[in-house]
């Protein structure tokens, strides 16, 4: 019993340890608003800052410039994919629920982990989204220019600026920042 | 790269796994039970447990149920250290705990990463319905079919680091980041040289406030899981060897499923999952079952149909468990 008592102590140590480290968050979960202040108008990913103009070139081998796209629509949406589950679900959502009521808006996928054309648009065909503008970021500049990640979306109104840059959740915040575009 | 991919790929297979951690069998006669949880036999004090799982991925289903194959190059693995202990503080009360240690190496489209770090610890206390041992050599009366019960109930601490961590990387992520509840029946019968099994598990997570995203600071809102469901029925054979120590075969099928969670008051879309899986296990027990080594197998049934936004995985599972009586 004496080997079990010190695996028992073993075990409450690293929790404890558990306890103080990164997790703190989740045993102890806080709801408080802890955004930094940004400044707006100014270059940068943040909401109501301008976004920098970019070029990628799509599965189709075309390119697509951000200015370009934003002189002919109310605003663009960039929604970053890795070809997963959760991008799957939310990409799915995007399709049937959000897009369709939005068609003065462009929607374009950020493929940052295939990293040429011809396996993104493998991954694209074989995803079941051959219909849509799969932008292939095979550097990742687009992406960390966002400081984004899996499921980011990205939402820049007519005049460049940044009206959304957070996770895809459940689209609702996404469909309230596209009808607020002006 | 940067690294704030492949492992948020993993974050829902990590919700199962960490689950499939507590795979820990006790020597498994009269009561120890061969289901998929670190329960003490009958009559024994106390119970030490470790394991190790490697787990390989191959594609995931989506919504649709369709299997989907990861990108060309793709290499997803994960392993995780199990250790378990288990006490007897009653004669039909018995309590664990197991802590998992969870290393992630992945290539995903040829980029490479990996991480490590402790995984959701859970803790268990389980009711025993019986007092005697419940396994006979031959059927002499009803009373003899009466299986072992066990009513468990089993809560999950999110010791592991989460996307709602200060993590800059979701490499790091090796648990949910949520509490959950879950009440388990387990019914277990032996008749030597069978032995049957049938687990019924219903989970429920507790809500939680979010604040923070990848490190990121973002706009508060809470964040629910759906209730998730668990049901495994296992087959087993014991063989008798020469030394009377024993080899048990066992086959199983589980099938798991989580409802869709919640954003604030609304559906969210990427949450929700079933998995099917079958899995196979070998465990040595020594003439006085003290030390029990096993082996498992669990494989994830690949084709369309057989899983729903989920990851398909094989586990490959090692472990030896040593009871004190």
């Amino acid at each position: 019993m004496f080997i079990a008592s010190k695996l028992l102590l073993l075990l409450g140590l690293t929790l404890l340890l558990a306890g103080c480290g990164d997790t703190f968050d989740d045993l102890n979960p806080s709801g408080k608003d802890r955004r930094p202040a940004v400044d707006q108008n100014v270059p940068g990913p943040h909401v109501g800052q301008n976004a920098a103009d970019f070029t990628l070139t799509n599965t189709l081998g075309e390119s697509v410039n951000l200015a370009t796209e934003l002189s002919n629509a109310r605003g663009v949406v960039l929604y970053f994919n890795m070809w997963c589950p959760i991008c799957d679900a939310h990409m799915s959502h995007m399709r049937s629920y959000v897009m369709p009521d939005f068609p003065e808006v462009k929607f374009l996928l950020v493929d940052y982990v295939s990293g040429s054309v011809d396996r993104s648009r493998s991954a694209q065909l074989s995803n079941g989204y051959a219909a849509l503008n799969v932008l292939v970021d095979t550097d990742e500049a687009v992406l960390n220019q966002f400081n984004a990640t899996m499921g980011t979306t990205v939402v820049i109104d007519s005049s460049g600026i940044v009206r959304m840059n957070e996770d895809y959740k459940d689209g609702s915040k996404l469909y309230d920042t596209l009808e607020a575009l002006p | 790269m940067n690294n704030n991919k492949v492992s948020q790929a993993l974050l829902l297979a990590g919700g199962i796994a960490l689950f499939s951690t507590s795979a820990a069998w006790a020597a498994s006669c009269c009561g120890g039970g061969s289901a998929s949880s670190l329960l003490l036999p009958k009559f024994s004090k106390a119970m030490s447990d470790a394991s190790l799982d490697i787990e390989q991925y191959d594609g995931f289903w989506n919504r649709d149920g369709d299997h989907t194959p990861d990108p060309p190059g793709s290499d997803l693995n994960q392993y995780r250290l199990n250790l378990g202990y288990a006490y007897r503080f009653a004669p039909r009360w018995q309590g664990s705990i197991t802590v998992p240690y969870i290393w992630n190496e992945n290539n995903y489209a040829g980029l490479k990463s990996g991480t490590n770090g402790l995984g959701d610890t859970t803790v268990s206390v389980w009711y025993e319905n019986f007092d005697g041992i419940q396994c006979v050599w031959k059927v002499k009366s009803i009373e003899d079919l009466k299986p072992a019960a066990y009513f468990g109930a089993t809560l999950t601490i999110p010791t592991g680091v989460s996307p709602y961590d200060d993590v800059g990387n979701s490499f790091d992520i090796t648990g949910r980041g949520f509490y959950r509840l879950d009440g388990t029946i387990l019914l277990d019968k032996t008749v030597y040289p069978w032995n049957a099994s049938l687990l019924l598990s219903y989970g429920t997570y507790f809500k939680r406030s979010v604040n923070r995203e990848y490190g990121n600071y973002v706009e508060p809102y809470d964040r629910s899981l759906g209730d998730r469901m668990l049901a495994t029925a296992s087959l087993g054979y014991t063989q008798f060897l020469e030394s009377m120590s024993t080899l048990t075969y066992t086959a199983s099928f589980s099938d798991l499923r989580e409802n869709e969670g919640k954003i604030d008051s609304h559906r969210d879309p990427a949450s929700g999952f079933r998995k099917r899986s079958i899995a196979a296990t070998v465990a040595f027990a020594t003439l006085d079952r003290d030390w029990v080594i096993k082996f498992s197998w669990s494989h994830a049934l690949r084709g369309d149909g057989w899983g729903e936004n989920f990851p398909v995985t094989d586990v490959y599972t090692v472990g030896v468990s040593h009871v004190y009586r």
